[in-house]
């Protein structure tokens, strides 16, 4: 009896291997408390063990279904703390700040804030995929003309992306039609824009010398509100 | 002069008194946070006094000791430290009552809901000494005194002919006079307008229109439709109640519902509102009347009358049964539901269109006429909602009556699409869970997911938005029509109504119960009682049970014939005849006979706005005098000085409220009872200032405009002639209901007195430094 079960166990575990696992299960393991704790203790924090699960949230968001996990779902995963899910998820990135889940969420939950907040921990813990990419692209584009050239932004992307290459021939006919201007147009007085951003890469690592890189994130998150 | 509140407390003052101290634990409720045995020995050089401390006082075993002590003639006072007068004062004075001690002659001190609920453990201890110090200065001089009797109207006033209304006033009509008003010109209230009900679909009309016709033809019962409460007098017990009824411009008792008139008019402004409609008798909407006559002259009883006029009158009554319901709460509110749009109506507007009250035939139909081949419910529009838009509770009833909508288009049309989106599906309750598994059987379609958007189409299909949340995937969806099932929220009036009863509401609108749980239709005036929706969101089952509860409550009420009403009321033991006094009394209580001020107890209500107001101090309020507060508060600032907040019955509800939902503040704020603010003058709150307050609040929660008509005056008065103190005096009007804003109050104040008074501390020390210096 027990061998049988032992056996189809086994085989169970085979077959697992055999096909595609997209999702695992929770177990204990999965879930980090300390993490969940620190996002809980946060101002967005607090009103998080009060979602309901409506869905509200995702049924507003003009980009829910781009997402691996709905906003409603990301709330979800909080208040469990599945610190990997939620810091590997496309959805901190992909939201883009419209507030409508805000607006509209029954308990006062700001989930866009609270994507605010997952961002540098993602980025603190070194996290890198597609998305996080893209952002840090941007942000570095930014900080260097004070625009963003959508040229630059996608050449250099595609230089870290490679599955990109597919996209080229839509640029270039974006390109012969003038829709992607290919000099980067630049803001005045970038240097007083360098020192801006030089000031607050200072102030962030005086912080971290003070503190743990943990907290930092968090409390420049908050500080930045 | 012996009734003299101070000549009698210098007498008993000289007689050894025995007053028991009795403190109670509460199974650590209250022991956790105060050192009893530490109150205890701060007592001990007081001679007159015993103290005891035992756990739950209230318990027989508690009770027990208390009536033996007072058998044995080991006290003959006593002061209770416990739980709020609120709760068990009445329990209490039942020991009183068997030893045959004077009820005044037993107080409780409250140290749990207004101290160990409220504070950690800092400063709790010498509040608490205070406290019972201040109790036992109070209980040395206090008169015993006998309530004064007075006589029920047997007669009850019930507002709103809703089906809670009508169950009270049938209950009721059996054995006292009752008086229905209605504020429409029809009866039944929501539930004539409902199609069928749940749980077991019979039809809403068929089961009220007979009670509807009982109301009619009782004997006992009269009914004003069309009616309102104007103007409330007197007092529990005894009230002058003054109705204002709007005109109908047909006489109910002549009209036959011939419809001579309506086939004349050419206005269409004369109808009946329904067929069914209890009175049955036409009425004329004034805004399309032309005034021709032409009804008049058709009319064959002589009915009609265009010139009516809006008329008053007064009744007597001795108790009033509120049951005013709900409405549905505006959903335009919602700006996301773009609601109102053709073909997306309030759950309330669906039940009509298949109701007695129906415009269509009872047919459920499009703005166009047509049939929804698609419905879309939304649940919880507007409930649940914590972020002040909408109402943070639960309606109760959307989830069962959406699924009774839901199975009614199925039987009418098979194929028709209907869909339900829900958060939770609440449906606890006998034969609910299986009217539920009904619902599924016949094939309608549940999405667990709240509508985020609905996006009104120019073919007036709307378009929704949501996510079903058990796949976590996005949804749109168009359906031909869309119910929105709206938070229920208390009808308007029902504040001005209350307000004019005192009867406290919560902070969610619903009347107040006395007590949640076990005195569910009794309210805190002892003769008004609620019942149905005014106490929140139910189903007609529950309003029915509490319609009959009520009527209970309120036999049991006037059965009593007499009514015990508190004797602590003004003596005037000096009068040269002014007037000033028989002037201030807001009620009517005093008169001027023989050149001196006459007072008629029953007409009084102590609130004590007569003892500022003589100008020799002539008049007194019995055991509220101002020695007998001077003592009290000497004795609770002898501890530690504190914040003195004179606080009223209304608001020291409020104050319990915010103990029972352990909201916490300062340890410095120390409550002293007042029966209302205006009862205090300059004399009583410098006392405070003298004995060590570092600051005074006053708390008014009542909602008589009488009273609080002249509270910024008070305010005022008080403020010039307390000011030498240079410490901080404040006033505010808290209703029962704003706990919350009280405890903000509390703190702010408490920390800004507490601040000025150590600055000033500081700046006496560096003085006295300073002296001893030069010196
Ligand atoms: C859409 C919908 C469907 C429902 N379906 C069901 C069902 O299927 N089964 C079920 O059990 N329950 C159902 N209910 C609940 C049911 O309607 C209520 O339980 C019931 O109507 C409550 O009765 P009530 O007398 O307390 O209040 P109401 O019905 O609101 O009656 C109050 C009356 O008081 C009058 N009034 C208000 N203010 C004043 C004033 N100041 N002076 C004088 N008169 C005043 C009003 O005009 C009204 O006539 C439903 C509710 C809704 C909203
Ligand atoms: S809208 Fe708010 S309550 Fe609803 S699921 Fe999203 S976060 Fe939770
Ligand atoms: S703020 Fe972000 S998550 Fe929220 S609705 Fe907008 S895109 Fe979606
Ligand atoms: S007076 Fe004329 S318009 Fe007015 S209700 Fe009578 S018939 Fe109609
Ligand atoms: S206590 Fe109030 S009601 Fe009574 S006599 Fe004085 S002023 Fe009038």
């Amino acid at each position: 009896m027990s061998n049988k079960i032992y056996i189809f166990t086994n085989l169970h575990v085979f077959s697992c291997t055999m096909i595609e696992m997209i999702k695992n299960a929770i177990v204990p393991e999965s879930r980090d408390l300390a993490f969940r704790d620190r996002i809980l203790k946060t101002d967005v924090g607090k009103k998080i063990p009060t979602c309901i699960q409506c869905g509200i949230c995702a049924g507003s968001c003009p980009v829910s279904h781009e997402m691996d996990y709905t906003p409603r779902e990301l709330v979800r995963m909080v208040q469990l703390g599945l610190k990997k899910e939620i810091l590997n998820s496309n959805t901190i990135w992909i939201c883009t700040t419209c507030f409508s889940c805000s607006v509209r969420c029954p308990r006062e939950i700001r989930p866009t804030e609270l994507m605010e907040i997952l961002k540098p921990i993602a980025v603190a813990e070194g996290i890198k995929n597609k998305n996080s990419k893209f952002d840090r692209i941007f942000s570095d584009v930014v900080k260097k003309t004070g625009r963003a050239s959508e040229f630059l932004l996608i050449s250099k992307y595609s230089l870290e992306e490679p599955g990109m290459i597919k996209q080229a021939p839509f640029g270039l006919s974006l390109i012969f039609k003038g829709k992607l201007p290919l000099l980067p147009d630049k803001m005045e007085g970038t240097d007083e824009l360098k020192a801006i951003f030089e000031i607050k890469a200072s102030e962030t690592k005086e912080k971290e010398k003070k503190e743990p890189a943990e907290k930092t994130a968090e409390t420049e998150v908050e500080a930045g509100k | 002069m012996p009734e003299n509140g101070q000549e009698s407390g210098t007498q008993s003052e000289q007689a050894a008194k025995k007053i028991g101290v009795y403190l109670c634990r509460c199974g650590g409720n209250i022991s956790d946070e105060v050192d009893l045995q530490a109150v205890a020995d701060s007592l001990k050089e007081n001679k007159d006094v015993t103290v005891i401390i035992q756990d739950y006082l209230c318990s027989s075993q508690g009770q027990e000791k208390i009536k033996k002590d007072i058998e044995k003639g080991k006290v003959d006072r006593v002061v209770i430290g416990s739980c709020s007068p609120k709760m068990h004062l009445e329990t209490f004075r039942g020991i009183a009552r068997d030893t045959g001690l004077n009820q005044n002659l037993l107080e409780i001190t409250n140290i749990r809901e207004q101290a160990s609920w409220v504070h950690g453990k800092e400063g709790i201890d010498s509040k608490v000494k205070g406290l019972i110090k201040g109790a036992i200065a109070r209980m040395s001089s206090i008169e015993p005194l006998v309530p004064i009797e007075k006589k029920l109207v047997d007669r009850v006033l019930v507002v709103g002919g809703g089906i809670a209304g009508i169950t009270t006033a049938l209950e009721l009509a059996d054995g006292h006079e009752v008086i229905l008003i209605e504020k429409l010109p029809f009866l039944g209230g929501h539930m004539i307008g409902l199609s069928k009900t749940f749980p077991t679909l019979d039809c809403s009309q068929c089961i009220l229109t007979p009670k509807m016709v009982a109301v009619k033809n009782n004997q006992d019962i009269t009914l004003f439709t069309q009616t309102e409460v104007a103007e409330v007098q007197g007092s529990p017990g005894d009230y002058s109640i003054t109705l204002k009824h709007s005109p109908r411009y047909v006489d109910i008792h002549k009209c036959i519902s011939c419809g001579a008139c309506a086939k004349k008019c050419p206005a269409g402004a004369i109808f009946l509102p329904f067929a069914q409609a209890v009175p049955q008798a036409y009425m004329i909407d004034m805004s399309k009347c032309k005034q021709c006559g032409d009804c008049v002259k058709a009319c064959p009883r002589d009915a009609i009358d265009l010139e009516a006029k809006e008329m008053k009158s007064t009744i007597q009554v001795g108790s009033v049964a509120i049951a005013t319901g709900f409405e549905p709460f505006d959903l335009s509110v919602i700006e996301e539901y773009n609601y109102p749009a053709p073909n997306l109506l309030d759950a309330v507007e669906f039940e009509e269109m298949l109701s007695a009250k129906s415009k269509t035939g009872m047919r459920l139909q499009r703005a166009d006429g047509s049939f929804p081949d698609r419905v879309g419910f939304v649940l919880c529009a507007g409930s649940r909602d914590f972020t002040g838009r909408g109402k943070k509770y639960c309606s109760k009833v959307c989830c069962l009556y959406s699924q009774k909508q839901a199975q009614l288009i199925k039987k009418m049309k098979g194929d028709a699409e209907v869909w339900i989106f829900y958060i939770d599906m609440r449906s606890s309750g006998r034969r609910f869970e299986e009217f539920y598994h009904h619902t599924q059987e016949k094939g309608v379609n549940y999405v667990r997911g709240k509508i985020a958007e609905i996006i009104p189409k120019p073919d007036n299909t709307l378009m929704v938005q949501y996510e079903d949340t058990n796949l976590g995937l996005k949804g749109r969806e168009i359906f031909d029509m869309v119910v929105l099932c709206p938070a229920l929220i208390p009808s308007p009036g029902t504040k001005e109504l209350a307000d004019k009863l005192g009867v406290p509401l919560g902070d969610d609108g619903f009347i107040e119960e006395k007590h949640v749980k076990l005195d569910p239709v009794s309210t805190l005036n002892q003769a008004a009682f609620a019942a149905g929706c005014v106490l929140g969101p139910k189903d007609i089952h529950d309003t029915v049970t509490e319609g009959i509860s009520a009527a209970h409550k309120i036999s049991q009420f006037l059965g009593k014939g007499m009514i015990l009403i508190p004797p602590e009321k003004p003596v005037i033991f000096e009068c040269n005849g002014c007037g000033e006094s028989v002037k201030a009394c807001p009620y009517n209580a005093l008169s001027l006979e023989k050149g001196k001020a006459v007072l008629s107890p029953l007409a009084c209500t102590g609130c004590g706005i007569c003892v500022p107001a003589c100008p020799i101090k002539g008049i007194e309020i019995r055991n509220f005098s101002r020695n007998l507060y001077k003592a009290q508060l000497r004795a609770i600032l002898s501890e530690a000085p504190g914040v003195i907040v004179f606080i009223d019955p209304y608001a020291y509800a409020a104050a319990d409220i915010a103990g029972v939902n352990r909201k916490q503040y300062s340890s410095l704020v120390r409550f002293v009872s007042v029966p209302s603010i205006h009862i205090l003058d300059a004399d009583v709150v410098n006392a405070a200032f003298e004995y060590g307050a570092v600051g005074v609040m006053l708390i008014e929660g009542t909602t008589d405009e009488k009273l609080t008509s002249r509270s910024d005056e008070l305010y005022r008065k008080l403020k010039k002639e307390t000011r030498k103190h240079k410490k901080p005096l404040r006033y505010s009007h808290i209703e029962t209901a704003q706990y919350e804003k009280l405890t903000d109050l509390l703190n702010v104040f408490a920390l800004q007195a507490g601040a000025k008074a150590e600055k000033r501390g500081k700046k006496e020390q560096a003085e006295t430094a300073d002296d001893e210096i030069k010196e």
